[in-house]
């Protein structure tokens, strides 16, 4: 089980350092498809600064931020994104991920269209492998034994 | 400028095996705990090295960052460990 440090030189130097990495993981998503990166490394970038919060912050804090129902909702929602995405060109007449057609709702030119999807399909990546890292990491910590008040996980959020 | 960079390259490369020897066989945790962070600063040269000698520094600047955040985050990771079990 994870606690908090005591540590004040760790502590100070993960607060200040986590707005950072995750200012770099959204410039790794957004910038995916000029440089090196895209969905899946962004995605483990921000993964890797909320592991960085529960390692330095103790589990206790960290669920108050993201806690495992989160986590899980939103790896959901970023696979949402990504086959609604897919499954939208599919509905525009053309075939799953091909985003030439969705010029005719993005109100751009097809090349413009192609750009965006995949960007839109990139933060959808980003998200899952995050919230998957994270829950990942946090079934590891907590040795599979889940709090007590945590037993009627995800009731409430369907 | 490149063969200097090459030379320079390959000079970090042979101290990456001496510290992947200390890394493997290394007496006690701390010593392998430390020799993987030295392998993680060098590679993080070699890749900036690597940049200058293909003239695209702008990409490679972004791959090392990266290489030094998950090398940061995994030293804390392995502290916290021994921490945990209380070897030190």
């Amino acid at each position: 089980m994870t606690r908090a440090t005591d540590d004040v030189i760790i502590r100070t130097v993960a607060r200040v350092l986590i707005p950072f990495i995750q200012l770099f993981a959204l410039y790794v998503i957004m910038h995916g498809h000029h440089s090196p990166g895209g969905g899946f490394q962004g995605g483990v970038i921000l993964g890797a600064s909320f592991i960085l919060y529960l390692l330095t912050h103790g589990l206790e804090e960290a669920k108050a931020r993201m806690s495992e129902a989160k986590a899980g909702l939103f790896s959901s929602f970023g696979l949402l994104i990504y086959s609604g995405i897919g499954l939208l060109c599919l509905i525009m007449g053309s075939n799953y991920l091909d985003y030439g057609k969705l010029s005719g709702i993005l109100k751009v030119i097809p090349a413009q269209a192609r750009s965006l999807g995949i960007l839109g399909v990139e933060i959808g990546v980003g998200i899952a492998v995050m919230a998957v890292m994270f829950s990942i990491f946090f079934d590891i910590t907590t040795g599979g034994d889940i709090p007590k008040d945590e037993e009627d996980l995800g009731e409430g959020d369907g | 400028m490149d063969r200097f960079f090459l030379w320079l390259g390959m000079g970090l490369f042979a101290l990456v095996l001496l510290c992947l020897y200390r890394a493997s066989f290394g007496p006690g945790v701390l010593n392998r705990i430390a020799g993987i962070c030295a392998i993680g600063t060098k590679t993080l040269v070699i890749l900036l090295l690597m940049g200058f000698i293909y003239n695209r520094v702008e990409m490679f600047i972004d791959i090392s960052m990266v290489y030094a955040l998950l090398n940061f985050i995994g030293t804390i990771t392995v502290a916290k460990y021994l921490e945990m079990k209380g070897e030190v």
